[in-house]
């Protein structure tokens, strides 16, 4: 064994990928080669040096993964099976309620996501109030706005109080409908999904299709606007419909509602989508989008480039 | 774990969400740890989930689960690291009042109070290993990531990557050939 060929089977040997006779000819040859014993030093310090660096996971940031991928399937991801809801999925979604914003707001990750906790956490019931700040009626929510130490040791709170009404009614009727309307622009995405959801079997009335319209351009949870879509399909032929899903298909973040645009906006051929898509198809970075622009411009005869 | 990918096949949904709890932070941990941005990371874990979630009923048993995984996941990151290559962006180093730092990076070191030559010294060494990182080719950097970091078998990660044993060492000597030449008396 020559000195060159055992500089060739030191990373080899460090990482245990030789075979049991290379490495008896290999450990030979370093027993009686003091510059090739360097070598295997330098490997071992480098790999060293190398261990002691990591990348550091933010913290919360595989929770918001979790939301993301279940708002993804539970909008809409193709598959051949319907889904029920698990538990984990309940799970999930009480995370993807708690990690409001996060998909709008990326960066930085870790730090939105504590400080949407920490929003959170700063909700409470009336349960742990002062008795007399409690109505005997019912439930009280507070939030807390400030909190101010003074120099006494006493503590200073303000907080606003919301107080819980329970109303129930047909979906259809017209009260219920202005409260959903409402709760589709909900800081919570849970109630936001939910509403949306509710709403978008009525899209034929003009104040639920702007909400719908609304939600698939601005709303930051994807698996609300992935609802919205869902409501919009009977309306994918209509231009002010048509006008909006191509400005989402090119600003939005998220592929799976970026791939449902697409269906919608290629069941009714027009000559305008054949130019939007050949726009996204030259900065789509999602394999998924580009493959599905490129068969829809195929299956329409046009170019996938445009010139 | 075949009875649960099988179960996930069948259509059910909680088979599905445990397949993916089993092996999702060693997904996230690699993605970040070749791409250290929180946003890209949190990009490659949707789209590869999804792919899976999409493309599960095509998955035959005739690779590990894991492998077949990893195969999606590092396509995916690859394409990432190629695309950054070509932009040249993205960098987790930050300027400072003391020198570059990388956001995403935890180097153990001893404390700059209690031996400050160390730490310069540890910074100096952690600048040029990410330079040696970044020098190499993605596939290399894939190759180093998966056999250094993630402790991969070299035969398995030729599989993961579509390539052979013999094409991976390969790989994976050049990655250490290049990062000791940028590393130098550094080690």
């Amino acid at each position: 064994m020559t000195c060159d060929s055992v500089a060739r089977l030191i990373p080899l040997y460090f990482y245990g990928e030789l075979m049991p006779e290379e490495e008896d000819r290999l450990e030979e040859h370093l027993h009686a080669c003091a510059p090739c014993t360097r070598e295997m030093e330098r490997q071992r310090a480098m790999a060293a040096a190398l261990d002691r660096r990591h990348t550091e996971v933010p913290p919360l940031l595989l929770g918001a993964c979790r939301a993301d991928l279940l708002a993804a399937i539970q909008g809409g991801a193709p598959r051949l099976f319907e889904p029920a809801k698990g538990p984990w999925t309940l799970f999930l979604e009480a995370l993807a309620a708690t990690l409001a914003g996060l998909n709008r707001y990326r960066t930085p990750v870790g730090a939105v996501a504590l400080v949407a906790v920490g929003f959170f956490a700063a909700r409470f019931t009336g349960a742990g109030l002062p008795a007399s700040s409690l109505s005997p009626a019912g439930e009280v929510f507070s939030t807390v706005r400030s909190v101010e130490p003074d120099s006494s040791g006493r503590v200073q709170i303000a907080f606003d109080e919301t107080r819980r009404r329970v109303v129930s009614g047909a979906a259809g009727d017209r009260d219920i409908q202005r409260l959903l309307l409402a709760a589709a622009r909900e800081d919570n995405p849970a109630v936001r999904v939910e509403s949306v959801d509710l709403l978008k079997s009525r899209a034929d009335s003009g104040e639920v299709r702007d909400a719908l319209l609304n939600a698939v351009a601005r709303d930051s949870n994807a698996g609300v606007r992935l609802k919205a879509l869902d409501g919009l399909k009977p309306l994918a032929g209509d231009s002010q419909v048509r006008k909006i899903l191509a400005q989402v298909l090119l600003a939005d973040d998220n592929p799976a509602v970026r791939m449902q645009v697409v269906d919608l906006l290629v069941s009714h051929r027009d000559d305008s989508v054949v130019g939007v898509l050949q726009n996204l198809v030259q900065k789509e970075d999602n394999n998924y989008v580009r493959l599905k622009c490129e068969k829809a411009l195929k299956d329409m005869n046009a170019s996938i480039g445009t010139f | 774990m075949d009875s649960l990918i099988r179960a996930a096949q069948r259509g059910d949904q909680d088979a599905f969400e445990q397949l993916v709890r089993a092996h999702d932070q060693s997904v996230l941990r690699l993605a970040m740890n070749l791409l250290r941005s929180p946003e890209d990371a949190r990009d490659v874990y949707q789209e590869a989930f999804l792919r899976v979630y999409r493309n599960l009923d095509s998955f035959r048993f005739d690779c590990s689960f894991h492998t077949w995984l990893y195969r999606i996941v590092t396509n995916i990151c690859l394409d990432r690291l190629r695309k950054r290559k070509v932009r040249k962006e993205e960098s987790a180093v930050v300027e400072t009042s003391d020198g570059p730092i990388d956001r995403m990076e935890v180097f153990e070191e001893e404390s700059a109070h209690a031996n400050p030559e160390r730490a310069v010294w540890n910074r100096e060494l952690n600048e040029r290993i990410e330079s040696a990182l970044q020098d190499l080719t993605p596939r290399e950097r894939m190759v180093f990531e998966l056999r250094h970091y993630q402790g991969l078998r070299l035969r398995n990660i030729g599989e993961m990557l579509g390539t052979t044993e013999e094409a991976a060492k390969n790989c994976l000597f050049r990655a250490t050939q290049k990062m000791r030449a940028v590393l130098g008396d550094c080690v």
